[in-house]
Order: structure tokens, then C-alpha cells, then sequence
């Protein structure tokens, strides 16, 4: 509960997939590419309704589908974009880093997006390597921003990143990021929230150097920037936060002087319904105490004793009120007072450590108390879940970043652990699906086969087979005849009958005219088809192609639906995808599990290092309690035994 | 005795004042941060492998229940804003009714951002088809408003995807609802 760094984030609600979709909006009134308002990639149109509802799994598995399937064509690198700021939204921040690097480039050359648009991928990729407390990646990001782009494009985040660009050069111990620093902080103005956090923050790292006049120097000059600021357009509830947690700040440095004056004028500035009042209580008691004023110092105990609610640092009242009484010479309510304390102490460590022994997961989690709605838990910008502590035992470690984080980490890996067991039930379904869908093609087959055998397929086959031995008979024997037209095949019938009619007529010098007629016919005729064999030959051999031709692309339409009909490639094809996705989904549940203990375990030992910490400070106030009551018990049967020594 | 109570006394105060030295960050000891680490970089890892697997169970199932040669998808895209609030829309394929949807400001304030919805995905034979869209809203000076839009495709051996296409006209200040089918 003493100076540490603010961290102002947790305070503003900046919804990151609204900083994300600011940026992709914005860029096509500079850049060269097309922006996407309107979706010119049906996939990509899909993933972005998902991501404007901040559905970031959803968007993300379109974009991978998308991906998987050809790609999105039409928006340039805006779809890598839109990626990676929805994998910062879910804490992938390895990969979204790794994603921006490929798009950008180290240097954001060759990329198609506008210097806006890039300025704005380094800024956040670095603040959320800042939160995570990687100050090298965060520098390393934020670096690359081009300040006087930002500045132009959007002023407030201009000045937040002004403000991590110098928290980042703090914590280095480079000798060249202190003019850095001092170069960083007058860009900003005095009044700006973000240079007052710094200044604070400031004072944090100069005591952290052990330069406590500069600390105090530093605490001093924030408290009457703030205080002459008072009409700045900025919100009032985060000004005064602060203006307090400087003042408490200042006067616990006093306090570790024994500057008991100064300390309590600081603190009887702060208001009494403040965020940090009952801080500010307590030291009020400790510099009353200090300055020889154990009446008001009781007063401010006793005020902070009549508290419900019990917090760690609070644990000190009991024992200070105690003390307070005995400084004040007032050993026959001093001593049930240590007496008090102590029991309580003594009640508490039994207490934590039957906590500690049925610390479970369950447990824990009974202690917190999760906002949400219909969707589930809500978190904030940064995945952060939005939880209070019902017990405020655990508000310490709950307010802690890592706690935090180990939090938010435990939560997504359930929601993937359900994601696997919903997605494990719907592997029946697909089995179904399959099996369905091969009932359908085994209908389609036998409605085929039906349809095959009403067209005699053999039968046009073996006549093919036949007419063409035909031919090749003809062919060989040089039949004539065979090759015959049909015109002509008329005639030849019709001479036949003249040949057999003559054959049965007397003979008479008439008939031996009308035969002599018809062998001169007959020879005609015998020319007529020996001059038209080639000819009719060829015409013959032209339509057998034809037909070959023909039959040949009947075969092999029957034989390609023959093969479709008894190959189930497809059909082996998707089950194997199933079978493989089931395999792949088991392993996933196993790794899974393997995360989940660990996060868990985690989690506990946080809470569980939490719990030993109290129980040992208190334990520490415990022992001051007996040795007091015993000191003062000592001290009351000694009176006794001398009275009108005097007494209160 | 009273040495030890009254070193108590300062003591508060250097419990105090400990934490003013307090790193920023150190909140955990290196152990613990380096279990965090790892237990964060498990996390992303699992993450990845999550939407890989998603991806092939959404491609896998689309391909069980809507092959390719069969696919029919009917997308909604929302231009507009300032003359129509989106309330819900009906989709009618060959007069059967095979979505209908209600719209959250969430959804609604989506579709505006750029988003498209998958309204509804099927499967139609070759051939002629047709699609109607109903969109009801609130109009143009806070009156309800409805319009249909219709269109006969040809359904052909590849996957068809139409688009239902809400617009802004500035022509005469009213919103316009048409379909599209994309190639």
C-alpha cells in the first residue's frame, strides 16, 4: 500500500477493437488501396461482421478459412491487419507481433498500408508488450511509430504514446534514455494526465534510485499542478485519484522522516470519502502518534476499528490502537486491547490456514465475483477479466497484474476446453453426415445402373463387333457386291427377276432378243458396280469409322460412370479428414489439460504465497500482542502492589 | 520489553514505507514469472492449434452438408444508416422461407461497419431459381419500413453465392434493397 507505479490503463476504458477498427476505417481516405467498407471478398465481408461484433475466435476462423481457401483478393493487407489486431484483442500477442512484422516489415517498407494504419499496428502491438510487462518488445514497437504522423492522425493517442515511450526509458538504465526522458516529457504539457502520471511515476523511480528529495520534489510539484489544473477539461475522478495517491505518498515520505507536521497537513487536505481515505487514516494516526498526539491518533483508529470490511494492510489497526492506548498511559485499557488484538491475530492465522488448506480452485473462485452477460465473463480491452473480490482478503493479489493475467489465461483455456467438448460432439453428426451422404450416392448409383441397362449397351456392342467382322470380310474378299448402294443394290434385284423370268420364256427369236438385251444389261451393271468399288468402299469404311468413333465415346462415358459409381475416393477422402480431426482434437484436449493444471497451479500458489505473507506479518503482531499484554500485565500487578503510584 | 514495543512502532512505519521501493513489476519472484511465461506462451500456442482445428471442422462440415457442385450461399450486406435502421430480414428461395433473422444494435451497427452475413447457405439443383429477400426496418422519418427485392438466377455446377445488397439512395432519400449474384 505504498508508492508504486500507476498504471493507468486499468482506469480507461479504451475498447481496443474500437482503436482496431478506427484503424482499418480510416485508412482509405490516405492510402493507395482499397478500404473495406464494402466488402469486396465474401469470406472477408464474413470476418468482418464477426469482428465488428468483437467475435474474435469467430472472425479469426473466417480469416483462416479464408485463408486456407485462396485468400481474400481485393483489400490488400487490410485482412493481415484486421488479423492482427484481433489476435492482440485474444492475447496472442507472440503471433500478432510476428504478423506485423511479416506485414510491416522492420521499417513498414513494401507494405501497401497507409503510414497511419502502420503507425497504428506498431503503437498497439507496443502497449500491449508494455502491459505485459516486456519492456524491451514494447520499446522495440513503439519505437517505430512515426510521432509526427501520429500526432496529426490522433492527438490523444499521440500523447499516450509519449507517455509509454518515457515509462519504457524509465526502467532503462541506459545513461542516454535519461535525456531521452527529459526531451519525452516536454512534449507533453504540465497539465496533461498523462505528464502527471508520469511525474508520479517519476517519484516512484527517483526513490527507487534512493533520491528521496528528488521523490519528494517531484510528489510536491504534482500535487500543485494538480491542484492549480483543478478546471481542466479532463475527468475530474481521475485528477483528484491521483491528486490523493501523491499526497498519500508524500506524507508516508515524511513519515519515514519523522516529519510528523508535515505529514499531517498533507493528509488532513485529503477528503474523508476518497478512494484512499482509510489510508490516509491510518498514517494521520501514525504522524498524530509521532507528533506526541495519541489522543487524535485513537480517534482515527477507532474510526478505522468501526470498518466492516477487512483488508491485509488493515490488519495493523488492532494492534496500533492497542499501542496507542499505552503511549497514551492508559495500561487498564491498553492491556484488553493487545488482548483483543491478539486474538484476532491468533483467530485470523487459524483462519488462513484453514484456508490455506482447502485453497482449491473452487474456493478461489468462490471468492470472485465475475461480471457478465449473456456471452459470458467481461473483460476488458486487454482480456482482463472484470472481476471483483467478494472477499477482500484476496483484493491484494487479485489486484495484481499477474494474478490477473494467470486469471484471464485460466478462463480462455476453459472456454477452449468447452470449445473441444462441444466440438467432440458434433464428430457423431459429421459421421451421420457421411453416412447419409453415402446412402444418397449409392441411390444415385442404382438409379444409374437402371438407366445404363434400359440402353442395352451389350447388345449395341455386339452388333458394332459384328458389322465391323462384316466389313473386314467384304474387305478381304474384295466383295463388291457387298459394298453395293442401295440404288444399285434395287437394280441388282430387279435384274435378278428379269434373269429369272427370261430363264423361264420359251425360246423364241423374241426371247432371244429381250436375253440378248439383258446380257448386255447385266455386263453394264457388272462394270457399273467394279467401277464404283472403290468408291463404295470408301464410303462404307467412312461410316464404320464413324461408328467406332461413336461407340468408342459411348465405352467411355459408361466406363467413367462405371468408375464413379465404384469409386468412393470422396467419400474415403472426408472420413479420413474426421478421423484425423478427431485425433487432432484428442491431442489438443490433452494439451490442453496438461495447460489448464498449470495455470491452475499458478494461480494457487499466488494466492497461497499471498496468504503465507499475511499470516507471517500477522503472526509478527500476534507476538508483539502477547509480549505487550505480558509487559502490561507485569506492569498492573506491580502497581498493585504499590498503590498510589498512580495510574492513568 | 518496552525495547521491543517500541521498536514495534517503527517498525509499521517500515512496513510502510517498504513498499515505496517496490519495482514495478516485481510482483512475482523469477520462478513464478517464468512458469507464467511459459504458461502464457502454452496458451497462445493452444490458441493457434484451436482456430487451426476450428478451421478444418467449419471447411469439413461445409463440405459434408454443401458440396461444392450443389452450394447455394445468400450473403447481407448493409450500406446504409442514415434512411434505414435494420430490423430483420426473410429470405425466400423457390417461395419456401429459409431464413429469417432479427437484428441486435450489435449485429445491425456490423452489418454498417463493412461486415457481410451468411444469411443462409443450401443446396439447389442445376437449373433456374429464385430468390426473394424481405427487409424490414425503420425508414426514413421514423416510419416503418419494408421492401422486397427478387431475382431469378440459373443455378450452375459450381458453387453460387448471392448477395442481398441494403443501400442508401441519396437520389431520393430512401433506402434500396437489391440482389446480386457474384461471379
Amino acid at each position: 500500500m505504498g508508492l508504486t507505479v500507476i498504471k493507468p490503463f486499468r482506469t480507461r476504458s479504451v475498447l481496443f477493437t474500437g482503436a482496431l477498427l478506427w484503424l482499418t476505417m480510416v485508412a482509405p481516405a490516405q492510402a493507395d488501396e482499397p478500404g473495406p467498407e464494402r466488402a469486396k471478398d465474401l469470406r472477408y465481408g464474413w470476418a468482418l461482421y464477426e469482428y465488428h461484433q468483437g467475435n474474435v475466435f469467430e472472425a479469426l476462423t473466417q480469416l483462416a478459412v479464408a485463408r486456407e481457401q485462396g485468400g481474400i483478393e481485393g483489400h490488400g493487407d487490410h485482412p493481415a491487419l484486421v488479423e492482427g489486431g484481433l489476435m492482440l484483442s485474444w492475447g496472442m500477442t507472440r503471433e500478432a507481433s510476428k504478423l506485423f512484422t511479416e506485414l510491416l516489415g522492420s521499417d513498414g517498407a513494401g507494405s501497401t498500408l497507409s503510414p497511419e494504419v502502420r503507425n497504428q499496428a506498431w503503437f498497439y502491438l507496443g502497449k500491449v508488450f508494455f502491459l505485459e510487462g516486456n519492456r524491451e518488445l514494447a520499446g522495440e514497437n513503439l519505437e517505430r511509430v512515426d510521432g509526427e504522423i501520429l500526432a496529426e492522425a490522433n492527438h490523444d493517442l499521440f500523447r499516450e504514446w509519449v507517455y509509454l515511450r518515457a515509462r519504457v526509458a524509465m526502467m532503462s538504465s541506459r545513461i542516454e534514455d535519461v535525456s531521452k526522458l527529459t526531451s519525452l516529457k516536454e512534449q507533453l504539457e504540465d497539465t496533461d494526465i498523462w505528464s502527471l502520471y508520469l511525474q508520479y511515476n517519476s517519484a516512484v523511480a527517483a526513490l527507487d534510485a534512493g533520491d528521496v528529495a528528488t521523490a519528494e520534489a517531484e510528489l510536491q510539484t504534482l500535487i500543485a499542478i494538480i491542484q492549480q489544473s483543478a478546471d481542466s477539461a479532463e475527468p475530474e475522478a481521475e485528477r483528484e485519484g491521483l491528486l490523493d495517491r501523491a499526497r498519500l505518498s508524500l506524507a508516508r515520505l515524511y513519515l519515514r522522516d519523522g516529519r510528523f507536521d508535515a505529514a499531517l497537513e498533507i493528509l488532513g487536505d485529503m477528503p474523508l470519502n476518497g478512494v484512499f481515505a482509510d489510508q490516509a487514516l491510518f498514517d494521520y494516526a501514525i504522524a498524530a502518534a509521532g507528533q506526541g498526539r495519541p489522543d487524535r491518533a485513537l480517534d482515527a483508529l477507532d474510526t478505522l476499528s468501526s470498518r466492516d470490511l477487512f483488508l491485509p494492510w488493515r490488519q495493523q489497526v488492532p494492534f496500533a490502537r492497542a499501542y496507542v492506548l499505552e503511549q497514551m498511559n492508559k495500561p487498564q485499557r491498553a492491556l484488553p486491547a493487545f488482548r483483543q488484538a491478539a486474538d484476532l491475530y491468533q483467530a485470523r492465522i487459524e483462519e488462513l490456514d484453514i484456508i490455506r488448506n482447502r485453497l482449491t480452485e473452487e474456493s478461489l473462485m468462490a471468492q470472485l465475483d465475475f461480471t457478465r452477460d449473456s456471452d459470458g465473463i467481461l473483460t476488458d480491452s486487454y482480456g482482463r477479466l472484470r472481476v471483483q473480490p467478494s472477499d477482500f482478503g484476496i483484493a491484494e493479489v487479485l489486484a495484481s497484474e499477474t494474478f490477473q493475467q494467470a486469471l484471464a489465461e485460466l478462463n480462455e483455456l476453459y472456454q477452449m476446453q468447452s470449445f473441444i467438448a462441444e466440438r467432440q460432439s458434433r464428430f457423431e453428426s459429421f459421421r451421420i453426415m457421411l453416412e447419409t451422404r453415402e446412402q444418397q450416392r449409392q441411390v444415385r448409383i442404382a438409379e444409374t445402373r437402371r438407366a445404363l441397362e434400359s440402353q442395352q449397351a451389350n447388345q449395341w456392342q455386339t452388333l458394332h463387333e459384328e458389322f465391323r467382322e462384316t466389313i473386314a470380310t467384304a474387305l478381304a474378299e474384295e466383295d463388291a457386291q457387298f459394298f453395293m448402294t442401295a440404288e444399285q443394290k434395287a437394280l441388282r434385284d430387279k435384274l435378278n427377276e428379269v434373269e429369272e423370268t427370261l430363264a423361264g420364256l420359251p425360246d423364241d427369236a423374241t426371247t432371244a432378243r429381250q436375253r440378248e438385251t439383258y446380257r448386255r444389261m447385266r455386263a453394264y451393271f457388272d462394270w457399273w458396280i467394279a467401277d464404283d468399288y472403290g468408291l463404295n468402299r470408301w464410303a462404307a469404311q467412312k461410316q464404320l469409322r464413324e461408328l467406332d468413333r461413336e461407340m468408342q465415346h459411348f465405352q467411355a462415358q459408361r466406363q467413367r460412370v462405371e468408375t464413379l459409381m465404384s469409386d468412393d475416393g470422396r467419400h474415403a477422402e472426408l472420413a479420413r479428414r474426421i478421423s484425423a480431426s478427431e485425433r487432432e482434437l484428442a491431442t489438443l484436449g490433452q494439451e490442453l489439460a496438461v495447460a489448464l493444471s498449470n495455470a491452475r497451479r499458478i494461480l494457487l500458489s499466488q494466492v497461497d504465497s499471498m496468504l503465507v505473507a499475511q499470516q507471517e506479518e500477522l503472526n509478527g503482531y500476534l507476538v508483539a500482542s502477547r509480549h505487550a499484554q505480558a509487559r502490561l500485565a507485569d506492569q498492573l500487578f506491580r502497581r498493585s502492589q504499590n498503590p498510589g503510584a498512580g495510574d492513568e | 520489553m518496552a525495547t521491543c514495543l517500541n521498536s514495534r512502532f517503527p517498525a509499521l512505519l517500515a512496513a510502510l514505507t517498504l513498499a515505496l521501493t517496490a519495482p514495478a513489476f516485481a510482483q512475482s519472484n523469477p520462478g513464478e514469472e517464468k512458469d507464467e511465461t511459459a504458461v502464457a506462451e502454452q496458451v497462445e500456442a493452444l490458441k493457434k492449434k484451436v482456430i487451426r482445428l476450428n478451421r478444418d471442422l467449419f471447411i469439413l462440415e461445409e463440405d459434408l452438408l454443401f458440396p461444392a457442385n450443389t452450394q447455394v450461399a445468400v450473403f447481407l450486406s448493409v450500406d446504409a444508416g442514415k434512411f434505414l435502421k435494420l430490423d430483420a430480414v426473410k429470405l425466400k428461395v423457390d417461395d419456401e422461407i429459409v431464413a429469417s433473422h432479427l437484428y441486435t444494435e450489435r449485429q445491425a451497427k456490423a452489418l454498417e461497419r463493412g461486415g457481410m452475413q451468411r444469411l443462409y447457405v443450401g443446396n439447389l439443383k442445376t437449373g433456374a431459381h429464385q430468390v426473394t429477400a424481405f427487409v424490414e426496418g425503420i425508414g426514413p422519418d421514423q416510419r416503418p419500413y419494408k421492401q422486397a427485392a427478387s431475382l431469378e438466377f440459373e443455378k450452375g455446377t459450381g458453387t453460387a453465392a448471392l448477395e442481398v445488397r441494403v443501400e442508401d439512395r441519396s437520389s431520393d432519400y430512401q433506402p434500396s434493397v437489391s440482389i446480386v449474384e457474384w461471379e
